[in-house]
């Protein structure tokens, strides 16, 4: 029920999970008995009615041999790659064909299975047309024992090795997500997985270079000029930082900005949170850690109208053992508060020069950055000009 | 995102005894050249030998025989292909078939339909269907005692719809439960009429008579010839723009559904509004909330087929922004049960939304994903509706959260007000403005030592007393408060229960290594501060207001106790007895408003305002959005 916990790819598809592979089998058209699964882990948990319904879909036409064909019926889902293989010494109607399927709920997700499938497919292509493996009776034994591994391995791991015989199998379950959003200049990242701890060496070379930059308070155009890279490979880099969940974008923080409430109730209501909340935003952690009280009102006291800096004369969050930089940063990971941007917008007949931007897409950070101009500039231009209105949200 | 929501194509398969074929599709665009073109694209293709197989993305890289959606339209797949695959095993009807084939995904109800035996006359002409949410088709009654002597015959009829790949769950939740009501309404129209019989006949023996015509003739003719091609064919243009259609198969069944992933865009561009989420807003819904339209009266008829609308005239004659639906069904005569339906019904079709009623005390802010630029339409739809005005003007009054009460002064004309509580209406319904409301958490500061810290030194002239106290606390506590004891004691009668709060929480949520304490020696303290305070207050004049205080505070733990009685007003036995009443209520958690309290507690704004002042050193208020209502807006 915590909204906050889900990431952006979780809440994508509402009602759909991210499922288990719950079986792997083997199908394959006999000669003599038709279709039939062949090899099966675990055992029957495909039954047969259920097999002979949708046999169909797993044994093919020739039409839609080798592409991926998932068919979600009877309440199992089968992720299949149909495959035949010609040949017209070897096989008793001139062609061999089977199909290598993983089994989930009907419920979960199975987009992220169908390349495995089609890979191991392809491995298993390999390996009959070398050596028969597949075609071969009495070689089930192997094949259920590397299906079992597979089975074991991506469901824990996401990855699994096999050896078999002079081959080496390797699979991996790629999660796909949505493309993440542009970043732009003034955008902050915040690493979010303790990813210090890894050597610095596994990074890319640009990711190397501007990782010791990214600390929840740097915005891009910043990391750019410190770390000597350009602007458009720090945004790729974060961009596919962001898209591996190891980096979160925030807006600036600055003593001037705004903040609102949002689902704050999951504060108090979860314990673990409360206490990962103390400890993170603790300005000196040897101390006795703030109340969750003392940061609850703090968070509650951030509305619209509100900035920063006025909480922080008022509530004095240093006296309390609180970063107020943490607290903003952990409020907005997770979601409690967001930032209230500013929008000039430009009302007049014909903008010119900066009146362009007043477009009332652009926020105030990001007409900063742009310009290079600092804040009070830009808001005394806004002042000034009767033509612009300033709109929050 | 958005573009996932439309059918790539609308497939209708037919299988009887005699085998299965695709009688009808939509759009007609051809599979003929695509074998053509994927062959083509295939040489191309491999053309660069060098070129790696992209195996990972197959999201991205369309493979060989998938569908080009160049122009956003299902090909590649040959039409006897599609007929072998949706024409089913009898195992598999009568449920959910969902086939994904590389980026398509194809989903559908098989239905299995008994023919009607032919009889020369059909007696049933006339059948009332039961009204409301689309086709509850029971079966028709018609002519039961003969149809008994015939062996039914069954066919399937598969309505398929192609989908992208990436559609999400619900999307396809929704194509499947469209195809299972057309089933249904058609499996009514076989029993009533023979209409499919009838409707498949034809289209097969056109298909026979216009084989040496391209297909796309063919099914073009089929259009013109069958009604029933021609409604498939509006509801796929139904689907695409607008989401909301009403089709009445064979001019008799009026079938009506609401993709709300589309409808809902309607009014918001780029909001993908899904039936869960609408769900989510619909269970919150309380007497209190109120309900504003969306669209003009005469548009509302759209979602309703034309039998089920006296209730919702009922209820559209009482209409009114400004009162509640519990006013609302008692101004419509109706229970509130039926008008949650009804409500639930227009919200779900994207003809209304959930708001609290509109009043001068309802604070507003600029919704966080208001579409608020120079570009927008919505710039020149406002101008227009309120003449000369300028949106921008207007809402960045909202900037900040701000009630019309005080946009307005007694002093301007009445008008000037009616006219702000329209452009108000008129920026909800556009979804650019969103209420706040205030939520109260129940939540003794414990460590207020720290807080008369940093606030100012007034209090510094402790007594001999208070100092002993503290001594004997820090011996207690062994040391534990630090940082603590340093601090001057704001209220000296409280300062023993204060510490104790502090080590209590400190303990049970962090596991910092405080020593537990005896509790023999917290119980002596406690019983010693109550007897302090009581004697400090020389307010309590009779012992029975007393014995009844002490009743009341029963309800608190000894921590939160002790905090409520530093508060002057928790002498005072009535507002000590509402606040009671309230926190065993539940309303201080942080799930409850301040208009929700009011409404179940029969409290006047200004009583309930005024004790949550009286009380607010335990109590902290904050201003934020209604998680229900705010669920429906496009938080990022």
């Amino acid at each position: 029920m915590h909204s906050h916990t889900n990431d952006a790819a979780g809440t994508s598809s509402a009602g759909s999970t991210e499922g288990k592979i719950r079986c792997i089998f083997l199908s394959e058209f006999h000669a003599t008995a038709g279709c039939k699964i062949s090899c099966q882990v675990p055992d029957n948990y495909i039954s047969k009615d259920v097999f002979d319904a949708i046999n169909v879909y797993i044994i093919p036409k020739q039409h839609l041999q080798r592409c991926i064909l998932t068919v979600n019926a009877m309440d199992v889902k089968i992720v299949g790659y149909p495959v035949g293989i010609q040949d017209q010494q070897k096989y008793a109607r001139n062609a061999f064909l089977f199909n290598l399927c993983f089994v989930c709920d009907s419920r979960a997700r199975s987009v992220q299975y169908e390349p495995v499938v089609k890979k191991l497919s392809e491995y298993l292509i390999m390996m009959e047309e070398e050596s028969c493996f597949l075609s071969r009776e009495d070689d089930k034994r192997r094949l259920q024992n590397i299906f079992q591994t597979v089975l074991r391995d991506l469901n824990e791991r996401k990855v699994a090795t096999i050896v078999e015989g002079d081959n080496t199998i390797y699979l991996k379950i790629v999660m796909h997500k949505p493309d993440p959003p542009a970043v732009k200049d003034h955008m902050v990242p915040l690493l979010l997985a303790n990813l210090r701890d890894t050597p610095l060496e596994n990074w890319d070379l640009t990711t190397q270079q501007i990782l010791p930059y990214i600390n929840g308070i740097n915005h891009v155009a910043r990391i750019a000029a410190e770390a000597d890279v350009e602007t458009d490979l720090v945004k790729s880099c974060i961009q596919n930082l962001v898209y591996y969940g190891v980096v979160q974008l925030l807006p600036i923080l600055k003593y001037s900005n705004v903040y609102m409430t949002q689902n704050l109730k999951h504060l108090i209501q979860s314990a673990s949170l409360s206490n990962a909340c103390r400890k993170y935003v603790a300005l000196k952690p040897d101390k006795t850690l703030p109340s969750v009280q003392r940061i609850f009102q703090f968070y509650a006291s951030m509305t619209h109208g509100v900035t920063l800096r006025a909480i922080c004369q008022r509530l004095c969050p240093q006296h309390h053992n609180i970063d107020e930089r943490k607290m903003v940063i952990f409020g907005l990971q997770h979601k409690f508060i967001r930032c209230i941007h500013k929008y000039p917008v430009f009302t007049g007949s014909v903008p010119s020069g900066r009146q362009k931007m007043y477009t009332g897409l652009i926020s105030f950070d990001e007409i900063c950055c742009k310009t290079g101009l600092s804040p009070c500039t830009i808001e005394r231009d806004i002042e000034k000009d009767t033509n612009v209105t300033v709109i929050w949200k | 995102m958005e573009a996932n929501v439309n059918p790539l194509a609308v497939i209708l398969v037919y299988f009887d005894s005699k085998g299965d074929r695709l009688l009808y599709r939509y759009p007609y665009q051809t599979l003929g050249q695509t074998e053509v073109a994927t062959d083509e694209q295939r040489k191309s293709r491999k053309r660069n030998p060098y070129a790696a197989a992209n195996t990972d993305d197959l999201l991205q890289t369309p493979t060989h025989i998938s569908a080009a959606k160049s122009q956003g339209q299902l090909q590649g797949f040959a039409d006897d292909v599609l007929s072998a695959l949706f024409a089913v095993k009898p195992q598999l009807c009568n449920q959910k078939f969902e086939l994904k084939l590389n980026d398509v995904r194809f989903v559908s109800h098989p239905t299995l339909i008994p023919h009607k035996e032919q009889r020369p006359s059909n007696a049933s002409s006339s059948i009332s269907l039961p009204s409301a949410g689309g086709v509850t088709a029971n079966p028709a009654p018609a002519a039961p005692s003969s149809v008994l002597a015939v062996k039914k015959q069954q066919m399937l009829i598969n309505i398929v719809f192609a989908l992208h790949a990436q559609a999400s769950y619900s999307i396809v939740k929704c194509y499947h439960e469209l195809s299972k009501r057309l089933g249904l309404a058609l499996k009514f129209e076989e029993q009533r009429s023979g209409y499919l019989t009838e409707q498949t006949a034809h289209m097969a023996r056109t298909h026979d008579e216009q084989q040496q015509q391209p297909l796309e003739r063919t099914l073009e003719l089929i259009a013109e010839r069958c009604s029933l091609a021609q409604a498939l064919k509006s509801i796929f243009h139904d689907l695409c723009t607008t989401g909301l259609l009403s089709t009445s198969l064979n001019q008799n069944l009026t079938l009506c559904f609401c993709l709300p992933a589309k409808a809902h865009q309607l009014h918001k561009k780029g909001s993908m509004v899904d039936p869960e989420t609408i769900d989510r807003c619909l269970r919150a819904l309380k007497p209190y909330h109120g309900m504003l339209l969306l669209v003009d009266f005469a548009e509302l008829l759209d979602c309703v087929p034309p039998t089920g609308a006296r209730m919702l005239w009922q209820l559209v004659d009482a209409y009114n922004p400004l009162i509640s639906l519990q006013s609302m069904a008692s101004n419509a005569d109706l229970s509130i049960e039926h008008v949650y339906k009804l409500v639930s019904h227009l919200v779900y079709w994207a003809k209304a939304t959930i708001i609290y009623p509109l009043c001068e005390t309802n604070v507003y802010v600029i919704a966080p994903d208001a579409p608020l630029h120079t570009k927008s339409h919505l710039v020149e739809k406002f101008s227009t509706r309120f003449a000369g005005m300028s949106l921008f003007e207007v809402i960045s009054d909202f900037s900040l959260p701000t009630s019309i009460g005080h946009l307005t002064t007694p002093l301007q004309q009445p008008a000037r007000q009616g006219i702000l509580a329209q452009m108000v209406l008129w920026m909800l319904q556009h979804h650019l403005l969103m209420q706040l409301h205030t939520y109260v958490q129940f939540m003794p500061s414990e460590d207020e030592f720290g807080d008369s810290a940093s606030c100012g030194h007034q209090l510094r002239g402790a007594s001999d007393d208070e100092g002993d106290q503290d001594a004997d606390q820090d011996e207690l506590h062994d040391g534990s408060m630090l940082s603590m004891s340093s601090q001057p004691l704001p209220v000296p009668v409280a300062s023993i229960n204060h510490r104790r709060d502090v080590s209590e929480d400190h303990s049970s949520l962090a596991s910092d290594n405080i020593a537990v304490q005896p509790s023999s020696s917290h119980k002596s303290n406690f019983s010693m501060t109550a007897s302090l305070s009581t004697e400090n207050c020389d307010s309590i004049d009779s012992m029975e207001d007393e014995q009844k205080l002490k009743e009341l505070l029963q309800v608190f733990n000894d921590a939160d106790r002790a905090a409520i009685r530093r508060i002057p007003a928790s002498l005072n036995v009535d507002d000590l007895a509402l606040l009671v009443k309230l926190y065993q209520m539940g309303y201080f958690k942080s799930e409850h408003h301040l208009e929700e309290i009011m409404y179940f507690e029969n409290l006047r704004r200004s009583q309930l305002l005024q004790l949550l002042d009286k009380f607010r050193d335990v109590l902290i208020i904050y201003e934020t959005e209604d998680p229900a209502i705010a669920s429906m807006y496009n938080n990022k």
